[in-house]
């Protein structure tokens, strides 16, 4: 039924009424459900504390592992002494890479990916070098940090 | 009571002649071997082990390893309903893919028949994120590889990738937060999805029945009841796939790795689940870098848009939706096959 002065019919108004009501009502759902569903991103960390008396005197040619976060940080002593920190994951599709002493490499086994030791991608799909970490040593703190990150210690 | 009585006790109450009526209305082409009705079968099956398994399996990333060895181990029949699981899960795939490239090369997404293709697909695509999703509950070390790079790879995607890919991740790496995450998918997200679309895809070509596809009785016209015609040729067929699944889950149950381990290195000689294995090599042709660009991106970026045409081949297909005979889209589709064969194989060899 229309009102002679009425826009639109009373059934249009209840409809578009009604109809706003649903859509409100299901854009809120969807909204929370998604905000919800959606985790809260952790973050790679800046640096990381490790006890530097565990590392320092692994044999040349070796790697030990810390933890970076969720993924496997490497402490790499080359064959000529030379120590360097990196982060263990390939940057082709994520996966853990691992030391080959025998051929002085790092390898992806995912899809068949090579670094040389200074971390540099030289066979595979990898498209970058393995991401370089730098560390410093505090008395006995052995302190890897991302690259460029200025590392604040909390005042104990 | 009698029976008589029970019976109109509840026909009085429900109208079952009407559904009776229905059920007899309804009629399908009749084949030899049908592989839609052995894969909706053998999906059947997976809700029902997978059922049982949930009873005992616990999704957390310090339990769920050792509770699947438990199953195996200590559970009456556990090995039976795990092994079960993994193999209908295996067969119902290889039917599916076997299911799509029929339904490819005889054109029958035509005739009005474009949302069943499209159902069709989507459940595909449905079944091996299944697929990925109970490979990772296992919480091996192969799975955490195989998941990360699954993972990974949406990463490359325009635009949404990186969202999408901390969705199904629980986070930006692949942890016990993706554990839950995926268990949810496997058991609630996923069957309900299936099941809906199970209905959309069977009962959606209401207006022209499908005379196409292979192993069709007489002229390929032979419209059937579904009961119990249908039924009763569609039962001969899955006493074979039962029995063959059976015989799988005996004899060759699948081996179970050893746990998950954040910050291990990837284990050696890693391949993906078969179904994987044509997106695993192709990834491995592209090179890291192409003109300055990222090998791998555009490596998912052709895959995509691959999987998009096949998607939308209906629509794009104009002249097979005439009527007409449409020989570039059999190359087309002949191509599409030999190209998912030849790498599945070249990647199970190498």
């Amino acid at each position: 039924m229309k009102i002679d002065y009425s826009l639109i019919t009373r059934r249009r108004f209840l409809n578009t009424l009604f109809g706003g009501w649903g859509a409100a009502f299901f854009a809120g759902i969807i909204y929370a459900v998604g905000k919800f569903a959606y985790p809260t991103l952790g973050k790679e960390p800046d640096f990381v504390v490790l006890k530097a008396a565990d590392y320092l005197d692994i044999p040349p040619n070796t790697t030990k592992l810390f933890a970076w976060g969720g993924n496997p940080g490497l402490f790499f002593k080359k064959a000529d002494g030379a120590v360097m920190t990196l982060k263990g994951v390939c940057t082709h599709m994520e996966c853990n890479v691992t030391y080959k002493p025998a051929e002085r490499k790092f390898f992806c086994a995912c899809h068949k990916g090579w670094f040389d030791e200074k971390g540099k991608n030289i066979a595979g799909p990898p498209p970058k070098p393995l991401e370089i970490l730098v560390y410093t040593i505090e008395g006995e703190k052995l302190i890897v940090a991302k690259k460029g990150v200025k590392v604040e210690l909390p005042k104990a | 009571m009698n029976f008589l009585r029970l019976k109109g006790w509840f026909s009085g109450r429900y109208d079952f002649r009407e559904l009776a009526r229905l059920a007899k209305e309804k009629t399908r082409t009749l084949r030899r071997f049908d592989f839609g009705a052995v894969t909706r079968f053998l999906i059947a099956l997976q809700f029902v082990t997978g059922m049982t398994l949930a009873f005992y399996y616990v999704p957390h990333p310090d339990f769920a390893h050792k509770s699947i060895i438990d199953i195996v181990t200590k559970l009456n029949m556990g090995w039976f309903f795990r092994s079960f699981h993994h193999w209908g899960a295996q067969l119902a795939l290889l039917f599916l893919f076997i299911h799509l490239f029929g339904t490819l090369l005889t054109k029958s997404y035509r005739n009005h028949r474009e949302f069943v293709w499209f159902t069709g697909f989507i459940l595909l695509g449905i079944s091996i994120f299944f697929g990925l999703s109970g490979y990772l509950l296992l919480w091996d070390d192969r799975a955490l590889a195989g998941v990360k790079v699954a993972t990974g790879g949406v990463k490359a995607l325009p635009v949404i990738g990186g969202f999408l890919m901390a969705f199904l991740r629980g986070g930006i790496d692949v942890t016990g937060e993706t554990l839950t995450r995926f268990y949810a998918f496997h058991v609630s997200l996923l069957p309900l999805a299936t099941l809906f679309l199970v209905s959309l895809h069977v009962n959606i070509r209401k207006k022209e029945k499908s005379r196409t596809g292979f192993f069709l009785f007489g002229q390929g016209n032979a419209h059937a009841p579904i009961l119990n015609q249908k039924l009763y040729h569609d039962l001969i067929v899955w006493l074979l796939v039962l029995g063959a699944v059976a015989t799988l889950a005996v004899f060759l149950p699948p081996e179970i790795g050893i746990k998950a381990d954040l910050l291990a290195p990837t284990p050696e000689n890693i391949k993906p689940e078969w179904y994987f294995l044509f997106v695993f090599q192709t990834l491995k042709l592209f090179p890291g870098q192409i003109f300055g660009l990222n090998g791998e991106v555009i490596a998912i970026l052709l895959i995509a848009t691959a999987m998009a045409i096949l998607f939308l081949l209906p629509l794009i297909d104009k002249k097979s939706s005439r009527g007409e005979p449409s020989p570039l889209f059999t190359w087309v589709g002949i191509a599409y096959i030999a190209y998912i064969m030849i790498m599945t194989i070249v990647g199970y060899l190498s």
